[in-house]
């Protein structure tokens, strides 16, 4: 049994600095079908795969104003896989024509004590919804089409009911800080799917 | 991973620190065991210091990592949950530094060498907070079984054959498990337990002489 090499372990710049690319959109049910299909042509060749997620959102309130967000995502179809944590930063403001919303993102896979785990650190649960849908990629590029669902009673994912009549499609990227050729490619990509569905960079703040 | 006891040694009479730790790597390798490299267990203190819960004792977040694990990091509160995470815990970590601040001076790691004798894994370590050694730690791993209670006898029958007078007794991680099967965590939370006490003990010294 050869040994794992020790190695102090520091925080490079790799990993802080991930951001997440966002385009967003969505499409009635009737349309559904008709965009799966021209994903399935213009992504990789691979089965599509279907998930069905449950996420929670939890906030920790300190001395602060805002406070701090972390969305914790488990599968509700592969149970055994581990939970997935992710923080996403505020939206960089910066050049107004890039084409995609950026902000800094911090995903950790986790143990299935998360739940308890975050509750002991001082989270408490704002808001929980299932997501059920497709995940498509091409390269780096990752499409999801879902629905939300509302939970009616708190952790009984079973008893669910639809939030709207559509589809949200997100178009995401996770790439080092700085590499801008990302969002042209996104919008490229962007542009195949006209007019089955318009990806945009849609501002959360615009919605609050 | 197998189950694993972690215990502590003291330091042998009228010795150093780095002397019993010799001694006992030179137990090992007269028994037949064999050295394989080295290994690393540290533990870093988050004080969740600006958490709006003015009633409550202040509360302590400790974040692990194993050279075993290498691609693993351990979260855990003392007698509380353990969460098994991958290394951006640590990334995280930092983005938290404004509600859970690192206490540095209260960094305790255990470093020595790591050594295997048949289905065993022996690592002895010298367990050093700020840089002053503060004690001797030993884990031993019986690799193929991961029922606690099922091999804790053999496993101390082991110990006995190169730790004469300190075999430990039954972790307590062992009595607390449900569904009986060892893991990782529960190798951290002994660490932890035992990282603790050092850390309220004095320098460690051998019946006074350094």
């Amino acid at each position: 049994m050869e040994a794992p090499p020790v190695t102090a372990m520091p925080v490079t710049g790799g990993s802080i600095h991930m951001m997440e690319y966002l385009l967003q959109g969505s499409v009635l049910d009737q349309a559904l079908e008709s965009l799966l299909h021209r994903l399935r042509g213009l992504c990789d060749n691979m089965e599509p795969e279907s998930f069905v997620d449950h996420e929670m959102v939890f906030l920790l309130k300190g001395q602060q104003g805002s406070p701090f967000i972390l969305r914790a995502r488990h599968s509700l179809d592969r149970p055994a896989v581990p939970w997935h944590l992710r923080y996403l930063g505020q939206p960089e403001v910066g050049d107004k024509s890039r084409h995609a919303l950026v902000r800094n993102c911090v995903d950790v896979s986790a143990s299935h004590s998360l739940h308890d785990f975050l509750l002991e650190m001082g989270f408490r649960m704002d808001h929980e919804f299932v997501a059920k849908g497709h995940i498509f990629r091409k390269g780096a590029l990752k499409v999801v089409v879902f629905k939300l669902f509302r939970i009616l009673l708190p952790g009984n994912t079973e008893n669910t009911e639809p939030l709207s009549l559509s589809y949200l499609v997100e178009l995401s990227v996770l790439a080092p800080a700085g590499q801008d050729t990302v969002s042209d490619d996104m919008r490229n990509f962007a542009e195949q799917l006209k007019p089955l569905v318009h990806l945009d960079k849609i501002d959360p703040k615009r919605l609050m | 991973m197998g189950v694993t006891c972690v215990s502590q040694v003291p330091v042998a009479e009228g010795k150093s620190v780095q002397q019993t730790v010799e001694m006992l790597n030179r137990k090992l390798e007269q028994l037949g065991a064999v050295k394989q490299g080295n290994f690393c267990v540290d533990c870093e203190t988050y004080h969740a210091g600006a958490i709006g819960n003015p009633g409550q004792p202040p509360k302590f977040l400790y974040v692990m990592h194993n050279s075993e694990a290498p691609l693993s990091c351990f979260a855990l509160f003392e007698n509380g949950p353990c969460l098994v995470a991958d290394p951006n815990f640590d990334v995280l970590m930092i983005k938290l530094k404004s509600y859970f601040q690192n206490a540095k001076s209260n960094k305790v790691e255990s470093r020595g060498a790591r050594y295997q004798y048949c289905d065993f894994l022996v690592k002895v370590g010298t367990a050093t907070m700020a840089s002053s050694a503060r004690g001797i730690t030993v884990e031993v791993e019986y690799c193929p079984c991961v029922t606690a209670n099922d091999c804790w006898n053999l496993l101390m029958e082991f110990m006995q054959s190169f730790l004469p007078s300190h075999v430990p007794g039954v972790p307590s991680v062992f009595g607390v498990k449900t569904d009986g099967v060892y893991s990782p965590s529960d190798t951290m939370a002994q660490y932890l337990e035992l990282f603790s006490k050092l850390r309220k003990q004095q320098a460690a010294t051998g019946s006074g002489m350094r």
